[in-house]
């Protein structure tokens, strides 16, 4: 124990001393925040991205002229052409595209001629505005009118939740619930694979500086490895109570300077997010804080260092046993690829377990070690009956206990292996060699 | 006896690396293990510093099975240095020193008498990656002296070092041979230990080819051969001595011959007195340890066939 204890100290000293952890710890969530911010800035606000075209429309219906909004990118303006005139308009005028109108019998053909071929965003646009003009056409065609339309498809329904628990109700909030689901599930993603990619390289560093040899001969092949696999999951759980800590810290300020924004921002809303919006308008930032005082935040925080952990020494000691087993980082890709897949597929699936959080896909996969520590921090905040908690703890402790033997027979041999990349094969007999 | 080695037999998959070997080495003595690359030395040094196991045979430390904790009594210095790169000299050496089982305080101690033997003090606080190879081949010679063992095993251990380095090294480890440690070297350059050894043993191809110590081998390898400079007449074969070989520089001639079996020396130096040449050097000339080993892995071979 005392030499796992050393190696462990000295993993988490190396680590945590140098310069570019602290840089890292405070900026990693900075970066995220800002990463994530400017994707939801742009989405929400599309036409930043876009120039302003002009699109020259030649109606030969008349169905249309004087009828089509201008977008804030897109002017639409009308003027009978040919095929040949449209030509040189394009070629002289700083005109994006000639928009044609014909009709054929009953049926309308709409032909858009630009000088490239034109993004998603614009001709989405353009057909909304068209669609929009003969919806309108067809509606007065019947004799409705249109406010009264709006009126209709302004009706909103929202159902409030309630879960029904021992002492009686919770007040729920899916959307707050998955939120808490995806950013636990997400973090134990992420800090499997940064952390479990450091034992890796750790290992590489050793077994080609040899160091391996200097030291192997005073400790066990097994005490190496898992005094480096605990010794960084401490610098994973410092980083992740460092984040806790910032978060408590600035969550009081920030929080007021985010209620001072949401009185401003009616006005920022763009034509797209007025729905949405509206609806968040009602549940409102005092709701939604108020929700999310409404979880276990003892059991959620428990079961995620838990899960945290366990995930971790499943996936880090394999990612030890890739790392002893090659030479160089350029050799691990064949064998990273079995054990970051299942990781990949349960943050992928993630989105259909938050769909059906009790199905019975979700079961199964909280009880496999692979997808366990992903799958059940997405399910947690929906809530999940204690027998099947209990159930998966377990498994996820089979589950390393099991990797962790795995890992250090092929460790144990590969970590003194030189020369050609073993095979699969090889690796199996590996497992069963005597010393 | 500090080493005992018995019937040591080692097989890898494809091939056997060592092939029954028994060895013997004294305690308080340098060891020589020789070999050309790929004879199997590293293998036996590994199974001496129970990195691996032996298939079979058995291995003796101070006369007892070799168990795990005589690794603490041993310090290894592999031939491909390891050190971790991004780690202080210092946090590096202290450990080192505490896996072989030095508490932190003692290991302080006893780095401070390194840290002036080979003024390093300028370097504890650097990175490992900011030193030069030479500075990275004396902190891996101190990790491996540090916990002061009996037996001190350095694979290759000049390589790297220039000469002034490399004679700091020399009165180091004659220092810890004074101080009662037993040193093996292992080397594919046999000339460079040659001087330092006092027991040797050969091992070409997975075998042991030859062991003894230095002046019992090179008397058993001599060839009756002399060294001699003179100046005159140059020296022609007949009934006393056959010659090998005879280069001039400078009107100096330097010329190996070999004795007549029947013939003792002092009669063919009153033969050579006798030819009315100066003569300006004469000594017997021993096989370098290169020719002994080509000489024995021949022996081998023909006993083999």
């Amino acid at each position: 124990m005392h030499k796992i204890w050393l190696i462990c100290k000295r993993e988490y000293l190396t680590r945590v001393k140098k310069k570019s952890f602290l840089v890292m710890t405070l900026l990693s969530p900075l970066l995220i925040v800002l990463f994530y911010g400017i994707i939801f800035y742009f989405s929400f606000n599309r036409d930043l991205a876009e120039e302003k075209k002009i699109i020259l429309v030649s109606d030969a219906t008349g169905l249309f002229s004087g009828k089509l909004e201008n977008t804030k990118t897109i002017t639409f303006s009308f003027e009978q052409l040919t095929d040949p005139l449209a030509k040189n308009l394009l070629k002289a005028e700083n005109a994006y595209g000639v928009l044609f109108i014909n009709q054929k019998d009953s049926i309308i053909n709409y032909d858009l001629l630009a000088n490239e071929q034109p993004g998603l965003n614009t001709l989405s646009a353009i057909e909304e505005k068209l669609e929009n003009v003969v919806k309108s056409n067809k509606l007065a065609a019947k004799g409705i009118d249109k406010t009264v339309l709006k009126e209709i498809n302004d009706t909103h329904v929202n159902v409030s939740t309630r879960k029904n628990t021992e002492d009686g109700y919770e007040k729920g909030n899916s959307g707050v619930t998955t939120m808490i689901g995806f950013l636990g599930a997400f973090l134990i993603y992420f800090f499997i694979f940064l952390y479990g990619v450091q034992v890796m390289k750790g290992v590489i560093e050793e077994k080609t500086n040899r160091i391996v040899e200097v030291i192997i001969s005073s400790v066990k092949p097994f005490q190496l490895m898992m005094g480096k696999i605990t010794g960084i999951a401490l610098v994973g759980l410092t980083q992740f109570i460092i984040w806790v800590a910032l978060v408590l810290l600035l969550s009081g300020p920030v929080s007021s300077l985010v209620m001072n924004l949401q009185h401003v921002e009616p006005s920022a809303i763009t034509a797209n997010g007025q729905e949405t919006l509206s609806q968040a308008k009602e549940i409102g930032a005092a709701g939604i804080l108020s929700e999310l005082g409404n979880f276990n935040y003892v059991l959620i925080i428990g079961l995620f260092i838990f899960y945290f952990i366990g995930g971790y020494l499943f996936y880090g000691a394999l990612f030890a046993a890739v790392g002893s087993a090659v030479d160089n980082e350029t050799d691990t890709q064949q064998f990273m690829m079995p054990i970051t897949l299942p990781l990949i597929f349960s943050i992928a699936i993630a989105q259909s377990i938050i769909n059906a959080p009790n199905s019975s896909l979700s079961v199964w996969l909280s009880m496999i070690p692979f997808s366990s520590p992903v799958i059940m921090m997405v399910r947690l905040p929906f809530g999940i009956p204690t027998s099947e908690i209990i159930a998966s703890m377990l498994c996820m402790i089979i589950g390393f206990v099991g990797t962790v033997w795995f890992a250090g027979r092929i460790y144990r041999i590969g970590i003194l292996t030189y020369g050609k990349k073993p095979t699969y094969k090889e690796l199996f007999k590996w497992l069963f060699r005597k010393n | 006896m500090i080493l005992q080695i018995e019937n040591v037999h080692k097989s890898y998959q494809n091939h056997v690396a060592l092939k029954n070997i028994n060895l013997e080495i004294e305690k308080g003595s340098i060891f020589g293990l020789l070999g050309p690359n790929g004879a199997g030395k590293t293998s036996l040094i590994r199974i001496l510093t129970s990195i691996t196991e032996s298939d079979s045979g058995t291995i003796l430390f101070n006369g007892i099975p070799l168990s795990s904790n005589d690794i603490y009594k041993m310090g290894y210095l592999p031939e491909e240095r390891g050190l971790y790169k991004k780690m202080t000299v210092k946090d590096q050496l202290l450990y080192f020193a505490e896996l072989k089982g030095l508490s932190n305080s003692i290991a302080k101690q006893k780095l401070k008498y390194w840290i002036d033997k080979f003024e390093i003090r300028n370097w504890l606080d650097k990175k490992v990656e900011e030193l030069s190879k030479g500075m990275q081949q004396k902190v891996q010679f101190i990790a491996t002296v540090l916990h002061e063992p009996e037996l001190i095993i350095l694979d290759e251990p000049f390589s790297g070092f220039d000469p002034i380095n490399a004679q700091l090294l020399v009165d180091e480890i004659l220092q810890l041979k004074q101080n009662g440690s037993t040193i093996i070297f292992s080397t594919h350059r046999m000339d460079s230990v040659e001087l330092l050894c006092d027991n040797f043993a050969l091992i070409n191809q997975s075998e042991l080819v030859l062991k003894g110590d230095l002046k019992s081998i090179k008397q058993q390898f001599k060839k009756n051969q002399f060294q001699i400079t003179y100046t005159g007449e140059t020296l022609q074969s007949d009934e006393f001595l056959k010659v090998e070989s005879d280069t001039n520089s400078d009107g100096i001639n330097n010329s190996i011959i070999s004795l007549v079996q029947t013939k003792t020396n002092n009669e063919l130096l009153m033969h050579l007195l006798n030819k009315g040449i100066s003569i300006h050097t004469f000594g017997e000339k021993l096989p370098s340890m290169e020719e002994i080993f080509i000489m024995a892995v021949q022996q081998k071979h023909i006993q083999h066939a």
